[in-house]
């Protein structure tokens, strides 16, 4: 199997992001992760390669910028293969349909090396805006299937079972290959890396594209970009009420009843 | 498509067990009210095996005209062909906006249609209004809500959305729009991912989008058997049982209860949350709640921040006695 996966580096979506005194998000202090769905989708293209337990490749692609070498980085020291960046000034500002076309044309230069991708992996959504778009836009350009929410993947006579996650349940989707898949959580998390790997994976060379590898330059970065942000602001936020803490749990119980009623949410 | 051509907005109108979901209606109210704005019309499409009663609805809840398409071959939804059926319908229509409600397969459909249009979209919408060139001005959540960017497709049409359940209210009065029936064909070259199987795991259906008690429970229960306490005071109350991600994971409670970034977007009149430290993930679900009453033993937990009262102390204590002082409560 030829296997991508394509991750986004995002601020850890632990550390709770505001507006700084730029009237911008404040995310240059906090440390650069890779989003939480890409390494599900990684972690899954690893346990698949490990199945099938053959020579099979997976290759991890982040648009970004230099600083995302870090994030690929760990992404080698936990089943990646090979690792490339795509980072030009000219990308910056690029929408989901953007980032979409600089992975085609990353894709296609890729192909010229590795030949065809089998499996092209993506998160449901990347953490920061939660769009889950880029995936779907993707297949779209590379006319291809895509299966979304995908928890569990397999190959058969060349074409690729998934099962896709719902409210309810799951349903069972068949694509040809190549496809698009956008993972969701499955029942199990990623693995960390062992200090070897980790070792291996920083003397790993992380190769670079630029713009280009771009067929129509037009349609990334903020020339390109349909959706345009005009502002970004926090929400009022909701004031902290009353804590109540006495002598005993039972006390605060009682207590914290009194109060609702008095608000009249009880009763 | 060229912007000059364009006019109305078209609503996708998602339905289940034969009726919209709550949140198309909701986007069809929406769509309305901006369409008032411009002097401009709702169209709304259905598309599904008898659907005739949920495009009345549909007719009824704020659409000029309702486009039905009944047929057996759509009686499933399959990604790849409601697109295509959409596509038809837009070249067709030339709508200005396109609406989607944000379900599972509305957030995959809308920027399936955005790049089929080569447009933009607009993801998980909680307010818009019209900017002065007469775009639509979309505010959506960044960094799990902590932050709200508004956003313009400025050229490109149609200006495609996903709206957040919850965020717009439906309309008491409407009026009626028209239903008019049609047909559609989609070639089997249009149909790339093709559903084999669909499973129902969860039976019981859990409705947390319209509950106005939510009792919800996180890691800090504990135990399955002490989520229990969290379960009983729900049914006390005639409200719904919402939980965290880890306390889903560790199998206390099943998935569709799940609250937060990745599950429901809730906005009942109270939430009480039990032993839930309050995750940007888990808050951003719940910050439209009228009243949320916290219990946690760690003074410092970042739910406090959100809460009406802070209870804290150890839930497996609190509960119990909250539990009987609401039978007593209800016994007078
Ligand atoms: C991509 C992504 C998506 C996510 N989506 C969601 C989502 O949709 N919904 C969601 O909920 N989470 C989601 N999460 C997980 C989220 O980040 C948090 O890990 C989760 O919300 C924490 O759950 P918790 O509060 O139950 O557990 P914890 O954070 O472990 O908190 C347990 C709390 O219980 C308290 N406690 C312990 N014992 C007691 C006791 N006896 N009495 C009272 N208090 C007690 C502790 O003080 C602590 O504050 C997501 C994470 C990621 C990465
Ligand atoms: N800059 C990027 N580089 C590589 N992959 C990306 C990038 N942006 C988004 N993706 C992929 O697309 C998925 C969905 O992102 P989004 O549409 O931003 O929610 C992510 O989980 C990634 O797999």
């Amino acid at each position: 199997m030829n296997i991508l996966v394509c991750i986004k580096q995002v601020p850890d979506d632990s550390v709770e992001v505001g507006i700084g005194a730029d009237g911008k998000p404040a995310i240059d202090s906090i440390t650069k992760v890779v989003n939480a769905f890409d390494t599900y989708a990684l972690e899954m293209a690893a346990r698949y390669k490990e199945a099938l337990g053959d020579d099979s490749e997976i290759t991890v692609l982040c648009v970004g910028p230099d600083e995302a070498k870090n994030s690929l980085k760990n992404c080698l020291a936990v089943g990646g293969n090979t690792a490339y960046l795509a980072s030009d000034a000219a990308f910056s500002g690029s929408d989901p349909s953007g980032v979409a076309v600089i992975i085609k044309d990353a894709i296609a230069k890729l192909e010229e090396d590795k030949g065809a991708f089998d499996l092209i992996f993506t998160g449901k959504e990347a953490t920061d805006a939660a769009l889950g778009q880029t995936g779907i836009y993707l297949a779209e350009q590379l006319n291809t299937g895509v299966i979304t929410n995908v928890i569990a993947i397999d190959v058969k006579d060349g074409k690729a079972v998934a099962k896709q996650e719902t409210d309810e349940g799951y349903r069972m989707v068949e694509s040809d290959t190549p496809v698009v898949l956008t993972v969701s959580k499955p029942d199990y998390d990623p693995r960390y890396p062992t200090i070897k790997n980790k070792m291996a994976a920083r003397k790993k060379p992380i190769e670079g594209f630029d713009a280009s590898i771009l067929a129509d330059p037009s349609l990334v970065g903020d020339a390109g970009a349909k959706v345009v942000a005009i502002k970004t602001y926090e929400p009022p936020k909701k004031e902290a009420g009353v804590k109540v803490q006495e002598e005993s749990d039972e006390d605060s119980a009682l207590k914290a009843i009194g109060m609702m009623v008095e608000a009249k949410v009880l009763g | 498509m060229n912007k000059a051509e364009t006019k109305n907005i078209l609503v996708y109108i998602e339905v289940a067990d034969a009726a919209p979901v709550k949140v198309s209606l909701e986007s069809l109210a929406q769509a309305k009210r901006m369409a008032d704005e411009k002097g401009e019309k709702v169209i709304a499409a259905v598309i599904g095996q008898n659907i005739g009663d949920a495009a009345k609805e549909a007719a009824a809840a704020g659409a000029d005209k309702v486009i039905a398409v009944d047929d057996a071959a759509f009686a499933d939804f399959n990604l790849d062909v409601t697109a295509d059926v959409m596509m038809q319908i837009i070249e067709k229509e030339k709508p200005e906006a396109v609406f989607v409600g944000g379900t599972q397969d509305g957030k995959d459909l809308a920027p399936k249609l955005g790049a089929k249009c080569a447009t933009g979209c607009a993801s998980d919408v909680v307010g818009m209004k019209l900017d002065e060139q007469g775009n639509i001005d979309f505010t959506c959540p960044l960094y799990s809500g902590t932050v709200l960017e508004d956003v313009v497709i400025a050229e490109a049409r149609p200006q495609i959305a996903t709206l957040r359940s919850g965020a717009f209210k439906k309309l008491e009065e409407a009026g009626q729009g028209e239903v008019v029936a049609e047909s559609f064909t989609v070639a089997d070259d249009a149909v790339k991912a093709k559903i084999t199987e669909t499973v129902k795991e969860l039976t019981e259906s859990v409705n947390l989008e319209d509950a106005e008690i939510i009792v919800s429970g996180g890691r800090g229960m504990g135990s399955a058997d002490n989520f229990k306490l969290v379960q009983e005071l729900a049914d006390l109350l005639g409200g719904v049982v919402g939980a965290t991600r880890p306390a889903i994971e560790d199998g206390w409670v099943p998935r569709n209860h799940q609250v937060g970034q990745s599950g429901k977007i809730v906005a009942p009149k109270l939430y009480i949350a039990c032993g839930i430290s309050g995750a940007t993930q888990h808050l951003s679900g719940i910050t439209g709640s009228d009243y949320i009453v916290a219990i946690n033993k760690d003074e410092d937990a970042p739910i406090f921040s959100v809460a009406n009262i802070g209870i804290v102390g150890n839930a497996l204590k609190v509960l119990p006695v909250m539990i009987e002082e609401v039978k007593k409560i209800q016994a007078q």
